[in-house]
């Protein structure tokens, strides 16, 4: 069970968290219908580093984006999501 | 030889606050409404646990809070969801161990310190009162499930 | 045997053996070489090791609820009262009918499984019947464990496995360097192999020292925990160790019998040391052909010689110790066998041959009689009652490899060590530097040197793979079974790998190993189940008022980890009389319902409507203070997932409720948008699920009930107004699930029974789940789950109009993709039944038997008052199929019943009955 570097939290069991999809897959709310489709069904998936979406769901509830290589599990950096927070 | 105490106390007026916006200037305000700053994340202060990046519990009265807060952020209540269990006796941090993920053994985890983590797969948070006591607040609907869980537990710690 | 104190019993003949001694040393020092049978072939076995890489003394230890099969003798301390069975062996362990079995060996080998898989099916049933009773291990308990499972998290800077004394000297440095650390160690005594060979540390007697270096740890805050098994290592140095608090059939005094650790380390260090190999030879299996090592520890820690005329045979300098130790202990060692041409200067006054191989073991299940060996090309017998052999060290990487830690190759042991590590681990002592040894090759008739003890695997066997065509490891692994076993092949692997790659003529590296993983040793399935037990097995969610339900005695539903009631039984009532007793009283009079699991959400702040105008597909900003409605979301592919009603208590407070099975997906859900889609909204979202109970009111008595506990009007349809009932502040929305006028109360949880008595103090009939679902269906109201199962638009579950015309929802812009204007996407659709019966819930629906599929059927109900099966379901171009007749067919439950399809809602289309 990995590590993950909560931005709020520092580091906690990867039991607490929930993975979301990765960032490419996010729709936004203006996506046009084409985009909109290949976000969802047309990802990149490269084998290796990939950003992804996770959620602090057991402990924080916060999100963040995890930067992170699918094969060797190594995380490079986390970043924050949401809205400003307060320290 | 149990060397914790499990007590069950009940419901309490809860409420969540939530701040949005430019969060700092609805901060100031509650704060001096509360007579004391927002804790910070990890942390409680008076009846005020910081439960996430932009939320807070508040137990007790939020009158004077809710007057102040504007359009800078919301009180919910919540108090009906949580069934609150204090632990105490020299064992309290050992008996968080069972079934746990987080160290709560750790000396970083000071009084007043929070934080949320699963305990036998049941998220919950937790307030450190004092070198003695710690304070659970537990979903309602797997409070009896946790304290089964617990009371078991407590029998067999490591010496 | 003076100092026997402790009494035990083996397949039921009572024994006796001394403080500290395992099952296997007492066993030996009982004259008991027959252990047990083995796998496949019922081959006699005795015991080969003193460690927990055993792969044939496997016994059932305990009696009842206690018992564990397939526990290593050598891995068993004994205690008083110890119930030891032997295995795989009918009637006795001596005349085992199974053995029979070697004599048709050829019909089981390599691959012989699989082999029957493509032969006649009927074939493979007979086969199997028969694989299934000869093939096997002890019998899995049949009464429930009485003791209990600790599960355990632990931190440390420094977490050492292995206690020999590499593994103590690096605990200890870490000690002096400030860190907390945790040392395991698998034995019940600190470094074993100073029992084995015991020499002066550090100028005191090796036991002694490692006591005292223990003891040095923990006075630093560390811990030290012996009979614990480290079982695997994942990323970040997150270990599991399984720790026994009483040997396995023990009874525990305070009731927990094993601790399951979860250890997050800053760093793990691997002391975990090397197992021997044994040799491959003709009958190297046989009762009284041990490891070396193990040998040396039955005399020098157990004071047990296991033979007094000992061959032993060896490729290292290492086995010259056992000679020495047998010889030490009265022991006659008739000769050494030393595989190298010339040994390092063996002065050592044996027998010694070099060049010198085992070929032939003989004797039977009473142990070995005689040694035939090879002596530089000449056959020579010896006789014997022990074979003591070394086949060079094989490096425990197991946990080194399980974390993702590369191999390499150390020509001089001949061994796989540990390379680099891709987390923070690193190994120390014998583990990362064997002793050097040579290999040699298997000796004797193939098909009876065995390389896999535990799984029968032969020479023979991996020579028949290899002429099949079998050449990577891992596919050689997985059709000879080798190194599948409880074992995992510790003791195997090495001279399997060594027969391949002889037959490809490459290295052993070139060869490659195949992938260790945990656990490293057999963990208890209670230790992982922990105190999730029997009704504790999974989480169990107690609505505010279970207290009150089971006082009822209802028949219960586990909807989720939610126990809610189904239904109220009054005397002798079926599930299916009291639910539809109930639903009649709510279609006549009123009735009552707990709906306080339903998903509830607060959604606050001056952006409240622009974001749930986002989550929803209806229109929300429309609806006046006081009002409410129906509503539903898509995910952003446009189908619906989930359903509710949103109500606006103020300007910009709204209560959002979605469905109880749905209820973490919506939070997660409503998380994300508010957090990744419109994180500049200034908007406040909690989750007060469990902070409002909620009882639904319903039937055409229900608005007078309402009016008569808050004292005011009732409030019309889909309206909500702030009320008291029994004095406890709630909302009171007038919305209906069952197609009467009804009313949903929300209020604080914590007086949850209060206000439901006020409520059934009016004359309301509760009523559980089974009545609510009679009463949806006939209304042809959906649930999430068979109804809205995520693969259906708005249109196609007949929403449509009630889609917000002004978009700007969550799955707006996929919804006009080409593949949503297929005619024969399916549609929601009611059916009927004809010609009487019933229609089977989850049936498909056909236009003939035997006919393709052309939708399903996903609730199953009647006519509440008038009786005649109705039902709701999916349907190919549903909206235009009013009317046809179809089947609706069950091949598996062999149900069929002949429908016509209708529109869903089958009581009160009009919706008259929503109004006072």
């Amino acid at each position: 069970m990995k590590l993950i570097p909560c931005p709020h939290c520092g580091n906690r069991a990867q039991a607490e968290f929930v993975y979301e999809r990765t960032a490419d897959s996010v729709v936004p709310l203006d996506a046009e219908p084409d985009a909109a489709v290949a976000a969802l069904f047309a990802r990149a998936n490269p084998r290796g580093v990939e950003e992804e979406i996770w959620r602090h769901t057991y402990g924080c509830g916060s999100w963040m984006l995890i930067r992170r290589d699918r094969v060797s599990h190594a995380i490079e950096w986390v970043k924050p999501l949401g809205p400003e927070a307060l320290p | 030889m149990t060397d914790v105490t499990i007590e069950q106390l009940g419901r309490a007026p809860l409420h969540v606050l939530e701040l949005w916006g430019d969060p700092k200037a609805a901060a100031k305000r509650v704060a001096k409404a509360l007579g004391h700053d927002l804790p910070k994340v990890g942390k409680a202060q008076g009846n005020v646990l910081r439960l996430s990046p932009t939320t807070w519990l508040v137990e007790g009265d939020v009158t004077a809070p809710k007057q102040t807060l504007g359009d800078g952020g919301a009180l919910t209540p919540s108090g009906g969801g949580y069934e609150r269990v204090r632990l105490s006796g020299p064992a309290w941090r050992s008996l968080l161990m069972e079934g746990g993920l987080f160290d709560a053994e750790s000396p970083a985890f000071g009084i007043d310190s929070v934080v949320t983590t699963p305990i036998d797969h049941i998220a919950v948070t937790l307030r450190v009162e004092s070198e003695n006591a710690c304070l659970a607040y537990v979903p309602a609907s797997h409070a009896v499930d946790l304290l089964r869980f617990w009371q078991l537990s407590a029998g067999g710690l490591p010496r | 045997m003076n100092a026997a104190t402790i009494n035990f019993t083996f397949d039921g003949k009572a024994l006796r053996a001394r403080p500290g001694q395992t099952l296997a040393a007492a066993l030996l020092d009982n004259g008991t070489k027959l252990v047990g049978r083995s796998f496949k072939y019922h081959r006699p076995r005795g015991i080969l090791s003193a460690g927990v890489e055993e792969p044939n003394a496997l016994v059932t230890v305990g009696t009842g609820g206690r018992t564990e099969p397939n526990t290593r003798a050598t891995d068993l301390f004994v205690y008083e009262g110890l119930v030891a069975t032997s295995q795989n062996r009918w009637p006795s362990l001596s005349s085992d009918l199974g053995s029979a079995l070697q004599l048709v060996a050829k019909a089981l080998p390599a691959g012989f499984y699989y082999k029957t898989f493509f032969g006649p099916p009927k074939l493979w049933l007979f086969y199997e019947k028969f694989i299934r009773r000869a093939a096997g291990l002890g019998p899995a308990p049949t009464e429930i464990d009485p003791d209990r499972y600790a599960t355990r998290a632990a931190f440390c800077d420094v977490l050492v496995v292995g206690s020999g004394p590499a593994g103590l000297i690096a605990a200890r440095d870490a000690v002096h360097a400030g860190k907390k650390v945790i040392l395991v160690e698998q034995d019940a005594k600190l470094a074993p192999s100073l029992l084995r060979d015991p020499h002066e540390i550090e100028s005191k007697p090796g036991a002694a020292w490692a006591e005292d270096v223990a003891a040095e740890i923990r006075a630093n805050g560390g811990k030290v925990l012996t009979r614990t098994s480290a079982s695997g290592l994942w990323d970040d140095q997150f270990i599991c160790l399984s720790e026994k608090l009483v040997e396995p059939g023990q009874v525990p005094a305070n009731g927990f019998t094993q601790r399951y650790w979860h250890v997050r380390a800053g760093e793990v260090v691997l002391a975990t040391g090397v197992i021997e190999r044994p040799l491959t030879f003709a009958n190297n299996d046989r009762p009284g052909v041990m490891l070396s090592q193990a040998v040396r520890t039955y005399v020098n820690r157990f004071g047990v010689v296991p033979g007094q005329r000992v061959v032993v045979a060896t490729t290292g300098d290492d086995a010259y110790l056992t000679a020495q130790a047998l010889r030490d202990a009265g022991a006659e060692v008739v000769a050494v066998l030393d595989s190298r041409a010339a040994p390092a200067g063996q002065d050592s006054g044996f027998a010694v041959f070099n060049s010198a191989v085992p070929v032939t073991a003989k004797g039977g299940k009473n142990g070995v009689t005689a040694l035939v060996a090879n002596l530089g090309g000449t056959e020579r017998t010896f006789a014997c009652d022990l074979i003591a052999m070394s086949g060079g060290f094989t490096p425990l990487v197991h946990l080194h490899m399980q974390a993702g830690g590369k191999l390499d190759w150390d020509e001089a042991a001949q061994a796989f060590v540990p390379g680099a590590s891709r987390w923070n681990v690193r190994t120390v002592g014998l583990a990362a530097e064997p002793a050097p040894a040579e290999t040699v090759g298997a000796t004797g008739v193939a098909k009876q040197a065995f390389v896999d003890f535990q799984n029968d695997v032969t020479v023979a066997d991996l020579d028949l793979a290899w002429r099949e065509g079998y050449r990577s490891v891992e596919h050689l692994k997985r059709y000879t079974t080798l190194g599948m076993a409880t074992d995992q092949g510790k003791t195997g692997n090495m001279a399997a790998l060594d027969r391949i790659a002889r037959r490809e003529g490459m290295t052993v590296p070139e060869a490659g190993l195949t992938t260790f993983r945990p656990p490293h040793t057999p963990v208890s399935m209670g230790a992982l189940a922990g105190l999730a037990t029997g009704e504790h097995a999974q989480p169990t969610r107690r609505p505010a008022l279970y207290d009150l339900h089971a006082a009822k005695d209802p028949i219960w539903l586990n909807a989720g980890y939610w126990k809610r009631p189904r239904a109220y039984p009054v005397g002798a009532e079926t599930l299916a009389q009291a639910g539809l007793r109930e639903a009649r009283a709510v279609r006549s009079s009123v009735g009552m319902c707990d709906v306080s699991t339903l998903a509830k959400f607060e959604v606050q702040g001056p952006d409240a409507v622009q974001y749930l105008e986002r989550v929803c597909q209806t229109s929300v900003g429309k609806l006046a203070v006081g009002r409410g409605r129906y509503t539903f979301m898509a995910r952003e592919d446009s189908l619906v997932f989930d359903d509710g009603t949103v109500w606006r208590l103020e300007e910009n407070r709204f209560l959002l409720t979605s469905s109880t099975g749905g209820a973490s997906r919506m939070a997660t859900w409503l998380s994300y948008v508010r957090n990744h889609l419109c994180a500049d909204l200034k908007v406040s979202l909690v989750c007060v699920q469990e902070h409002y109970a909620a009882i639904a009111v319903a039937g055409p008595k229900s608005s007078a009930v309402m009016a008569k506990l808050t004292g005011a009007e009732s409030p019309r349809h889909m309206s909500v107004v702030d009320a008291r009932i029994a004095g406890i502040p709630a909302w009171v929305m007038a919305a209906s699930f069952s197609g009467e006028r009804a009313f949903e109360v929300h209020f604080d949880a914590a007086h949850a029974e209060a206000v439901w008595n006020a409520i059934e103090a009016e004359g309301c009939t509760p009523y559980g789940l089974e009545a609510m679902e009679l009463l949806r269906i006939e209304k042809g109201h959906m649930v999430v789950g068979p109804d809205i199962d995520g693969r259906l638009t708005a249109e196609e579950l007949g929403l449509g109009k009630m889609v917000n015309k002004a978009g700007g929802w969550i799955g707006a812009s996929t919804l006009h993709r080409p593949a949503f204007v297929d005619p024969l996407r399916k549609q929601f659709v009611g059916l009927e039944a004809i010609d009487g019966g019933s229609i089977p819930e989850g049936s498909m629906l056909v236009r003939w038997i035997g006919g393709e599929a052309e939708g399903h059927v996903t609730g199953s109900g009647l006519r509440v008052l008038e009786g005649g099966s109705i039902a709701i379901g999916h349907l190919k171009g549903g909206h235009k199929r009013h009317g046809e007749e179809l089947y609706a067919y069950s091949p598996t439950r062999k149900q069929k019943a002949k429908v016509r399809v209708t529109s869903p809602h089958c009581y009160d289309p009009a919706g008259e009955r929503y109004r006072d």
